[in-house]
């Protein structure tokens, strides 16, 4: 069953007196699947990051449409929009967008305090994540303290938290060293195996090769995608480092 | 060549940054204007020659260095939010092959560029109102002034000695800390990750003992004397105490909310609260800053403000009569019925031959010591080297000056039939309490105090001495004086002065009162020698004479208070906008960062929103706090001066809080958008 539906979104950016049309998206449709664990890779100016911000509703497409669990986000009121994607998505940002007013415990209660969540219930719930997510020791600390892999734990604990049907990833491991990432990657398909559905937009073939598939976005279209099928990390990550070439050379799809 | 780039360099960084420059210069420019004009009235003829001017020149000979050094800290004070602005760029321009050496030619031409806008721009200003300035002081002391246009040189050459040292300093200031850091340094300054703020119980709490400690002083003193004395304790001890409060107090506070898990972890208070206690901690000092100017502004304007309306008042009642006379006697025989009347037909001969007559009398015989009462058992000490001000043992007691008056005199001026018995004696106490029913002296005289009277004409040197009086109607003045009639005290003068007051109303006009006063008595003088009435020496004061020297007291000291004013809410409204505008730099990634993670943007506004109010707010409620404490002991303050019009003294407060109160809103409701218009990203230009 697919959990998030995106059919024939476009994307046009129009200038201030109406020149400079720049199109973001021509058209893009996609499926993802409960559970399912995709990767979005494209270079800078693929139209990327449009894509993500449509897809976290904080932009709308000029056409076509984007379904999460049956809720078509252009029906959903600006008033309750947030709301929405309090409840329903989690992020995680390459800035780890962690809150420095905040301790770590408090940064991952924020969506939930918001939706007035009470205390002990928000501790039983943190109890396991933190766990699974090996920060128990660091929740009273502030960002400041703890190390940039550190701190994107507590930002896929705080996006985890709310139980999201679809966790948003942009750039999760653009900021961390090539351990922190690893580490943090290991995580991503811990929780995705656990049944977390996880869309990942990235820039790094390493990353990418932890997913169950990879679409390739140039020129705001979706141009290719791989899936993983019985491969291990190793031989998915030769495959996607394959086409990103062919994609480079102008070739066509493989 | 180069010159000229760093000229235009320094321009467009001024240009660019307008919405942080555009507010400086300003500042500077009015400073500098303000002080030009205090300065014109130091050196202007015009002002030398009003009557009562050179009260005023000598009040603002002091009020000038109060000026400066607040000047000076003020400008460094905004110039700090400049140069956490530039470092940014400086960086940049470090980075991209500028040397430090450039860099400092920069700055130097961004200090010269500003500085010449604001000694000029200020002086022109300062000249263009300082007839305007001169033309409200004409006014309040009731002065005639000229037409023509004054700009004394010395103003300009002082307000340039002043000015000039302070834009050099601040530039060494800027160049100092460019010079000391490094080109990334620079980079990031404006980035630093902050600390979160402890909550130093020590201090918050030393801070909130401060305060009320000295709110207990200041209702609590009774004696004028002594409020003067502790009345600078108490400011210190405020100025102290509000700022331990507002940066270590309030972090305090947030954190005990913080502990409270089912109070903090609400929607509402979420956010607001941890929030909170970093605002506090970088704006603590600005907040208990932008609170201590209101106070002062509102303490010095109120005071003054009821001073100069209350002077009439206050010269009726230091000068209850148009002509007051004292007649110190040798011994009691003075007192005699016909030595008096032998003065009075003097008196009333000279006046007629100037076209008066002697009316509305008050007149009544007294004897006069002083001494020190303590209030616990109601013993006085009259010899008055025995003690001094630091020693009075407690805040109630104090010196008083004591008025034997006789029963007859008494019932006679006053239209009573009052009775007493030997021992016994009826009371009046001004400018104190006393609220037991005995006084004893320390020379063996004890009174039993029948009843307190309501009213009676304390004499002239009693209302403007600074101590307290206390007047003891008695059935025999000689008899309740005894044994200290022979006493000296440690100067070796006689500690009781047998005294004759009279006062009466002329029916001159107030010009030929002005005229005549001194030529009246000095020809009855000449007609009456003090040998001829027993008359050891004697005092005239006449009310028209003494007019003009407590307008210009007064009126002095109101307009002193007026500019200061005008200066310090000039320096509160530049703290808030820098303090505004920076918040707004700082908040607008958090708001994103709220939105992203799910906060609508009416829960972001309403979050921001409360805190905004809660930071805006807390100066004007803890100055008002102040105010309401200080209110007593000023009061007390203002009796030394002579003003004893309470209603005046209190409306003229409240007054004046309203329209400080209004003008902090307005000022809240322009810098609060501009605020909003930097965290939302809007572009003003």
């Amino acid at each position: 069953m697919s959990i998030l539906e995106v059919n024939g979104v476009r994307k046009v950016y129009t200038g201030r007196f109406g020149g400079n049309v720049v199109e973001a998206l021509k058209s893009v449709s996609f499926n993802v699947e409960k559970g399912e664990f995709v990767a979005i890779m494209g270079e800078s100016g693929s139209g990327k990051t449009t894509l993500l911000n449509i897809l976290a509703a904080l932009d709308k497409p000029t056409a076509g449409t984007v379904v999460l669990d049956g809720m078509n986000l252009a029906n959903i009121k600006d008033a309750s929009l947030a709301r929405f994607r309090r409840d329903n998505l989690g992020f995680v940002f390459q800035e780890f967008n962690l809150l420095d007013t905040f301790t770590l415990e408090d940064n991952i209660f924020l969506p939930l305090v918001l939706s007035g969540t009470d205390y002990t219930s928000m501790q039983d719930r943190l109890r396991p994540i933190a766990a699974k997510l090996g920060i128990p020791g660091l929740l009273k600390k502030y960002p400041y303290e703890v190390s940039g892999g550190q701190k994107q734990r507590a930002a896929v604990a705080r996006a985890m938290i709310t139980n999201p049907k679809l966790i948003l990833a942009d750039e999760p491991t653009g900021a961390l060293d090539s351990k922190s990432s690893d580490e943090l990657l290991r995580l991503f398909s811990e929780v995705n195996r656990n049944g977390q559905t996880v869309l990942m937009v990235t820039h790094s073939v390493r990353a990418a090769s932890v997913a169950g598939r990879v679409m390739f976005i140039r020129d705001g279209e979706v141009f290719h995608q791989l899936y993983r099928g019985a491969d291990s990390d190793d031989s998915f990550y030769n495959r996607i480092a394959d086409a990103l070439r062919l994609i480079a050379t102008g070739g066509e799809a493989v | 060549m180069t010159k000229g780039l760093y000229l235009r360099l320094a321009l467009d960084g001024i240009r660019k940054n307008k919405r942080f420059y555009l507010p400086y210069i300003l500042a500077s420019v009015g400073v500098t204007a303000m002080f030009y004009i205090v300065d014109y009235f130091q050196f202007s003829k015009t002002v030398a020659q009003m009557p009562g001017g050179d009260t005023v020149q000598a009040t603002i000979e002091i009020g000038i260095f109060v000026l400066a050094l607040f000047s000076a800290i003020f400008l460094f004070y905004t110039n700090s939010f400049l140069i956490r602005r530039r470092k940014r760029e400086f960086g940049l321009y470090n980075i991209l092959g500028m040397s430090k050496r450039n860099l400092f030619s920069l700055i130097v031409w961004e200090t010269v560029i500003i500085a010449s806008i604001s000694l000029v721009g200020g002086m022109l200003l300062g000249i263009l109102f300082s007839k305007l300035a001169e033309l409200i002081l004409a006014n309040i002391l009731k002065a005639q002034t000229t037409f023509g246009m004054e700009i004394p040189p010395n103003s300009i050459l002082f307000t340039l000695k002043i000015f000039l040292p302070i834009f050099l300093l601040i530039m060494l200031n800027s160049l100092r800390q460019v010079r000391f850091s490094t080109a990334v340094a620079l980079l990031k300054s404006e980035s630093v990750g902050e600390k979160p703020p402890k909550a130093n119980y020590f201090f918050g709490i030393l801070g909130i003992v401060l305060l009320a400690a000295a709110y207990y002083i200041a209702v609590s003193i009774r004696d004028p004397v002594v409020a003067m004395v502790v009345f600078f304790l108490a400011v210190a001890m405020v100025i102290t105490g509000t700022y331990l409060t507002m940066i270590s107090g309030s972090v305090m506070l947030c954190r005990i909310l913080q502990k409270n898990k089912r109070y903090y972890y609400k929607p509402n208070h979420f956010v607001s609260v941890s929030s909170m206690v970093y605002r506090m901690k970088r704006n603590g000092a600005g907040l208990a800053s932008i609170c201590i100017l209101a106070t002062m502004v509102l303490v010095m304007i109120s005071s003054t403000a009821s001073l100069y309306f209350g002077s009439e008042n206050s010269l009726l009642q230091r000068y209850p009569r148009e002509f007051n006379m004292n007649f110190y006697m040798n011994d009691f025989d003075g007192f005699s019925d016909e030595n008096i009347e032998k003065i009075k037909g003097a008196v009333a001969e000279t006046l007629g031959e100037y076209g008066g007559d002697v009316r509305n009398v008050i007149d009544f015989r007294t004897a006069t010591t002083a001494g020190f009462l303590d209030m616990s058992d109601g013993t006085v000490e009259t010899n008055v080297g025995y003690f001094n001000l630091y020693d009075t043992g407690s805040l109630d007691n104090g010196i008083f000056i004591f008025y034997f008056v006789s029963l007859d005199d008494y019932n006679k001026t006053y239209n009573t039939n009052e009775t007493l018995n030997p021992g016994e004696a009826m009371a009046y106490v001004f400018r104190n309490r006393y609220d037991r029913d005995e006084i004893s002296f320390n020379r063996g005289e004890t009174f039993k105090i029948k009843k307190q009277v309501p009213e009676f004409q304390v004499p002239g040197e009693g209302v403007a001495s600074s101590a307290a009086s206390m007047v003891l109607i008695v059935p025999d003045i000689e008899a309740a004086i005894g044994a200290l009639a022979g006493e000296a005290n440690f100067n070796g003068d006689r500690i009781v002065e047998p005294t004759w007051y009279y006062g009466f109303d002329t029916g001159l006009s107030e010009d030929e009162q002005t005229k005549y006063s001194s030529k009246i008595w000095e020809a009855f003088k000449e007609k009456l020698p003090s040998e001829n009435c027993g008359v050891d020496h004697r005092l005239f004061e006449g009310r028209a004479l003494e007019r003009r020297s407590f307008y210009s007291l007064y009126g002095g000291l109101f307009f002193l208070g007026i500019l200061l004013s005008i200066v310090f809410i000039f320096a509160a409204v530049l703290i808030i906008y820098y303090k505004q505008i920076s918040e707004g730099y700082e908040d607008r990634s958090r708001f994103e960062i709220m939105q992203n993670v799910g906060m609508t943007s009416k829960e972001i506004r309403k979050s921001i929103n409360s805190q905004l109010l809660t930071v805006f707010f807390l100066p004007i409620v803890f100055a008002a706090l102040h105010l309401c404490f200080a209110f007593p002991i000023i009061k007390k303050i203002l009796l030394l001066f002579g003003l004893s019009n309470y209603v005046l003294f209190f409306a003229v407060t409240v007054g004046c809080f309203a329209v400080f109160a209004g003008f902090y809103t307005l000022v809240y409701k322009i810098t609060s958008n501009s605020y909003y218009n930097i965290v939302s990203g809007i572009k003003e230009d």
